[in-house]
């Protein structure tokens, strides 16, 4: 049996990759948080003080970034005459919605999924792994079509069910991996105790909620960052976070105050989701085939 | 069923074997293949089970919503997508045009530059992306700061891709933009933007899939990395490895089957996702980043040529489909290693 940790010994080489690694590091943490930190700090800046750079190759002159009197006056703004408050409503409701409807039907498809076996199987399973792999674009174009004649185009519901070509599929093959790790020996004990098989299907439930649960705040993070849909599907009535942020873009003047304050509307919830989801964020985004 | 009459059936069959033999108290115990092997022919009854056996049509029903909304959602546009494709489609008036949707796109030069595009786009974002990714995961693994750096390097993934466009699209810009102002300032880049010209607008367009989608390949990374045997370590650093040796011939061939899979995924998703593209570029200058899904999206949303576009996203699809498959190819051997 081998030790936990396995002894090296300094080399100058190793030494040398140390320091570079930890130099590349920091420059690498900077070059992440620095566009986030940038969209930060304008959000509470006046236009003219977003505008301030100094002159090129003066590089003493950084310090004009943090010169301004911070403003909540965007904030009010997208709020108070923007109408961001309806689409905050439109597009917790869409992301919501789907996410809620994909989790549910999804899991009930998975579970059956998990526990029979019968011919074509991998078929299906094929079918719906390549659904969610489709590219966004190329399945919106008969979508398109078919939601203009049910009329669907522009209302909540009919961006629910677009949502819904992404995340069912997603949550059918993620939530299969789950079950499959519960043994059928718990079911089995519970209907020998006299449960039905519905009520054995119930008392598993408590051992995948947690799983449950974080899938369903993935799939409102992909339905919630969404843009494609929202702006073709949704557009005119059901417009949500990222295609009214869009829109704020005129030819004549982009008002990029505004632009950053909705970006930090539309980021900060997702942030705090990802943080709480964290555990299970590798195994959703790479679709259950890598596992922290 | 088995497991419970098991024990029975070997009893008995010790028992009957025993009854046939003298007792002989020095001998070498004898047991034939046949009695452990071979069922032994007794009546067993079957355990008796209160319950009705499971039926199929209980998985049935569970599995019948799922299946019709996805069959509505995706079965179904695709039957009207191989329709629409074969006509021309206006909005309020369709017409069949005999294959002219296809027939036209092998001469439609930016049907073709967009495929050549697209390879470019993804293999510039996945060489970048794996690079600096297992770079990142190999700094970070085991130190003091893993887990608040990689939390910290989780927050790009988190942004919607369009916000992210913006947020870029406004560092970029020739007039305010910081990210700009640096480049010019290190003498990289004239008084032009990085977007505004044909040359280097893709770069900037890779730089920031490098940005949003580069900690995903560390965090997979990292996944894997934890998993290297650490006695194959050991044992390799016990003959006299150097710690360059050991990562050449034991991490990193530990950690191609992990990242094959980062590979392809990022590789869809340079497919599905061109939420960026549009803010950024859209497509421009002249047709410098219009890689296919950007074409597709103007000739059918920006043009309303519906006809056309189907008869293009058919064809993306199918190249998709042949991918996913692959991938799942590919998953499917990861799944042993897995537990």
């Amino acid at each position: 049996m081998a030790s936990r940790d396995v002894i090296q010994y300094e080399t100058p080489l190793s030494k040398a990759f140390r320091w570079f690694s930890a130099v590349f590091l920091a420059f690498y943490v900077v070059w992440t948080v620095l566009p986030l930190f940038v969209m930060f700090m304008s959000s509470f800046k006046d236009l003219l003080e977003a505008f301030k750079l100094p002159a090129v190759g003066d590089w003493a002159g950084v310090t004009v970034f943090f010169d301004f009197t911070p403003t909540t006056k965007h904030y009010y703004e997208l709020f108070a005459h923007l109408g961001f408050s309806t689409y905050l409503f439109n597009s917790l409701v869409a992301a919501g919605g789907s996410a809620l409807v994909s989790v549910v039907l999804g899991s009930m498809c998975a579970y059956s999924l998990s526990r029979i076996d019968f011919k074509g199987k991998g078929d299906l399973f094929f079918w719906i792994i390549s659904t969610r792999m489709a590219p966004v674009v190329a399945v919106m174009v008969p979508l398109y079509w078919i939601f203009r004649q049910l009329d669907l185009v522009g209302t909540l519901p009919g961006l629910i069910l677009a949502y819904t070509t992404f995340n069912l599929p997603f949550a059918i093959w993620i939530l299969k991996g789950f079950f499959d790790n519960v043994p059928y020996a718990i079911e089995e004990a519970q209907m020998v105790d006299g449960a039905t098989r519905f009520q054995a299907l119930r008392a598993i439930l408590p051992l995948v909620a947690p799983g449950i649960g974080a899938f369903i705040v993935l799939c409102i993070l992909f339905a919630w960052n969404d843009y494609l849909f929202a702006a073709i599907i949704g557009s005119g009535g059901a417009k949500t976070l990222p295609a009214a942020t869009r829109e704020l873009v005129q030819p004549q003047n982009i008002q990029w105050g505004q632009i950053m304050a909705a970006g930090v509307v539309t980021t900060l919830p997702m942030m705090f989701l990802g943080l709480v989801i964290r555990k299970y964020l590798v195994t959703g985004l790479t679709m259950g085939a890598v596992k922290e | 069923m088995t497991d419970a009459t098991m024990p029975k059936t070997s009893g008995a069959a010790r028992k009957t074997s025993g009854n046939g033999r003298n007792l002989d108290l020095f001998r070498v115990r004898h047991i034939p293949d046949s009695v452990e092997s071979r069922p032994v022919p007794m009546s067993v009854t079957e355990p008796t089970s209160l319950n009705k056996p499971v039926s199929k049509s209980f998985y049935f029903w569970l599995m019948a919503p799922a299946i019709l909304v996805l069959a509505f959602i995706s079965i179904y546009p695709f039957f009207w997508m191989i329709y629409m494709s074969l006509h021309d489609v206006d909005i309020g008036h369709v017409e069949w045009n005999n294959f002219a949707n296809f027939i036209k796109l092998p001469s439609d030069s930016r049907f073709l530059m967009g495929w050549v595009l697209l390879a470019e786009y993804s293999a510039m974002c996945l060489t970048l992306q794996i690079i600096i990714g297992v770079f990142l995961a190999l700094a970070l693994n085991g130190t003091r700061l893993e887990k608040v750096l990689v939390t910290t390097l989780l927050m790009p993934m988190m942004m919607a891709p369009l916000v992210a466009g913006m947020v870029w699209y406004f560092l970029y810009n020739g007039t305010f933009g910081w990210y700009h102002w640096l480049l010019q300032s290190l003498g990289i880049l004239g008084a032009k933007s990085i977007l505004a010209s044909a040359n280097t607008a893709m770069i900037g367009l890779v730089l920031v899939d490098v940005w949003q989608w580069t900690p995903l390949i560390t965090l997979i990374t990292l996944a894997g990395l934890k998993r290297v045997p650490q006695d194959q370590l050991e044992a390799n650093m016990v003959d006299g490895a150097s710690p360059f040796r050991n990562f050449v011939s034991v991490t990193l061939p530990n950690l191609y089957p992990v990242l094959l899979i980062a590979i392809m995924l990022r590789f869809m998703d340079n497919f599905r996702f061109i939420d960026s593209i549009l803010v950024l570029t859209g497509g421009g200058p002249g047709n410098a980043t219009k890689i296919l899904p950007v074409y597709l999206f103007e000739v059918s949303f920006k043009f309303f040529k519906l006809g056309r576009g189907a008869a293009i996203a058919l064809i993306l699809l199918i190249v998709t489909i042949i991918l996913g498959k692959i991938l799942v190819r590919v998953f499917d051997r990861q799944q042993p290693s897995k537990v």
